[in-house]
């Protein structure tokens, strides 16, 4: 029989963990570059950044962006105010930039990670800092939080607060059940974060009824009456918004957002969210398992199969992978729990095959655990690929050193597919750090709007941003709206077809049909310019 | 404090009543699809689901949820 000695199987555990965490800290250097790159680019690298930066541009002047959308500029926002709120004093001090909220939403998923990582450090009874680190890192390894969360976009913002509210609710259950002391302060504190992670984005609705149901779990009757009061908070809240608004808040945050769900959709999502995700979600599901039968249900736990549950709604019209974000994070915070209290456990019993095979059960738990963290890299696999030396990586690790994609062309004829210099397990045409060109197509299309008279009517708010002229529709919005009943194109209608815009900028075509049709009647292509992947056509008036 | 039984009985009767309340949706006719659509059956599987787990707890007794 051959034998492992200890010591080895010990030596090579350090060699793994030292691998895995080599891995991950690679992981975090991409997205650090990627969030860089953002920074410095001055346009929507992802449609709906604009938008975004301009909720935080009116209420930086006092104004709500719930407009009625049938007037002129026919523009209303559908999320709620908390993230741009936080970047308002940016705005005050620096001006409409994009690197403000990108900034935000990059430290808020720094903060998420921190809030992992304490998460797992407080359920460890020996310290073992590489498996919070592995936990941490984790969440920046996934693709969907790659993808989304150095973009001035509020969803991972909503995920920073939701997985505060988690690891602090599970902090607070722990001490006063140890000291037999309520504290109320910290549930004051936990009721707080999830107002403001539904005031971010109303889907915090998942990460509210997980921790009401494991206070409710524990502490029925105080459950309820915290319950009352968060109600009535958030009522009143959501009622004050919709007075000062006449209406709007309900049309554009609620009406706007109930889109039609498209099971093929939501079934594909769950599908690659397992694929890339694996080692996270069997752990995490695993020890969920363990908890429901096993002993008592965490709050992590409840989270985890609550956001699972929710993330359904990715399927919706308009939603997408970001949507498993939450469930990402819960995965990484259960796993890391999951991972140090099998160590604990096995240390505390002491297990060994000693002398058959030489080799204590705990040994071979710490060589296992960092080579199921490597599974889980080799998963999410995602890198730039414009340098030589990152190109050599991608090959010694088996995989091609560029992507052959189609710019996106939903208003112009096909083009044929170029090579990129990005690679990704989940490409979805955003992830691949943008470029000078990138920049440069973007100050193009701007001198087309600046070179004309009016606003754009555009798909998109930067270019008209970056000219100092007013942001003319939210085309998805619009296009909720209209399939809700919500939106009267009387005046829209009118204005297009009486050529009132001189410049028409397109990427998607997102509009309502309607729109759509009166645009083909009065305008024509007049330039086609490609930015990050993607084509946009710009239209002029046709005489 | 909630048990595991009541965690059980908690669980299998929301279960039931989703399965219930999503064969009533065919009876009564609402819905685009005839029969059991895509979202429907999604329902159907979750509530089934919660039912069977719901059911597996209540042997469990008093033992803290």
């Amino acid at each position: 029989m051959i034998r492992w000695p200890d010591r080895t199987i010990r030596w090579v555990s350090y060699g793994l963990i030292v691998a895995a965490g080599a891995a991950y800290v690679g992981y975090f250097l991409v997205y650090a570059y990627y969030a860089y790159r953002l920074l410095l680019f001055p346009f929507d690298y992802d449609q709906g950044e604009g938008f975004e930066l301009l909720d935080t541009l009116m209420l930086s002047q006092g104004r709500l962006p719930y407009l009625d959308s049938n007037v002129y500029p026919f523009y209303s926002s559908n999320y709620p105010p908390v993230y741009h709120l936080v970047i308002v004093p940016l705005i005050w001090l620096f001006g409409p930039q994009y690197w403000t909220g990108r900034l935000v939403a990059t430290l808020g998923t720094l903060i998420t990670a921190g809030a992992i990582g304490y998460g797992v450090y407080r359920a460890q009874g020996r310290r073992r800092w590489w498996l919070v680190l592995l936990a941490s890192l984790a969440y920046f390894a996934s693709n969907y939080v790659y993808h989304v969360g150095p973009l001035f976009r509020q969803h991972l913002f909503l995920v920073m607060f939701e997985t505060l509210a988690v690891v602090i609710a599970g902090g607070v259950i722990a001490r006063e059940e140890k000291t037999g002391r309520q504290s109320n302060r910290g549930w004051l504190v936990i009721m707080a974060l999830l107002l403001l992670a539904g005031y971010t984005k109303q889907l915090a609705y998942a990460t509210v009824a997980a921790v009401f149901i494991f206070l409710f779990l524990r502490q029925p009757r105080r459950a309820v009456l915290w319950a009352v009061p968060f109600a009535g908070v958030t009522g009143l809240v959501f009622l004050a918004l919709n007075l000062a608004t006449d209406g709007q808040w309900v049309v554009t945050t609620v009406s706007a957002n109930i889109n039609e769900f498209i099971p093929g959709q939501a079934i594909g999502l769950f599908r690659q969210w397992f694929t890339l995700h694996p080692v996270l979600i069997l752990t995490a599901a695993g020890y969920a398992i363990y908890q429901l039968y096993g002993e008592r249900l965490s709050v992590g736990a409840i989270w985890f199969v609550i956001a699972a549950l929710n993330s359904v709604t990715a399927g919706k019209w308009g939603a997408g992978e970001s949507y498993f974000v939450t469930a990402v994070a819960a995965s990484c915070l259960l796993t890391g729990v999951a991972f140090s209290r099998l160590l604990d456990w096995l240390c505390s019993r002491g297990w060994s095959w000693q002398p058959a095979i030489g080799l204590r059960a705990e040994t071979a738990a710490l060589a296992v655990i960092p080579l199921l963290f490597l599974v889980q890299a080799e998963a999410v696999f995602h890198l730039p690929t414009h340098t030589p030396w990152l190109q050599t990586i991608a090959r010694a690790l088996g995989k091609p050193d560029h992507t052959l994609v189609a710019p996106q062309t939903s208003c112009s004829a096909p083009r044929p597919a170029e090579p990129i210099p990005y690679v990704d397990e989940a490409f979805i045409l955003i992830g691949r750090p943008p470029t000078d060109r990138d920049t440069a197509a973007g100050r193009r299309i701007a001198a087309v709007i600046a070179a004309g008279k009016t606003p754009a009517f555009s798909e998109e708010a930067g270019f008209n941003l970056y000219v100092g002229r007013d942001v003319v529709t939210n085309p998805t919005q619009l296009l909720n709206l209209y399939k809700a009943g919500e939106l009267d194109l009387t005046e829209m209608i009118a204005m297009l077809d009486s050529q009132a815009f001189d410049t028409i900028v397109f990427r998607a075509q997102f509009y309502p049909p309607p729109v759509l049709e009166v645009i083909g009647q009065r305008y024509q292509t007049t330039e086609l310019v490609e930015m990050n992947g993607f084509v946009y056509c710009i239209l002029q008036p046709k005489y | 404090m909630i048990t595991k039984r009541w965690l059980g009985i908690g669980l299998a009767a929301g279960g039931l009543l989703l399965v219930l309340t999503l064969l009533a949706v065919d009876l009564i006719g609402a819905g685009d699809y005839q029969g059991i659509g895509p979202a429907q059956r999604l329902g159907l599987l979750g509530g089934g689901g919660l039912l069977l787990i719901g059911l597996s707890l209540i042997p469990l007794g008093d033992r803290p949820a």
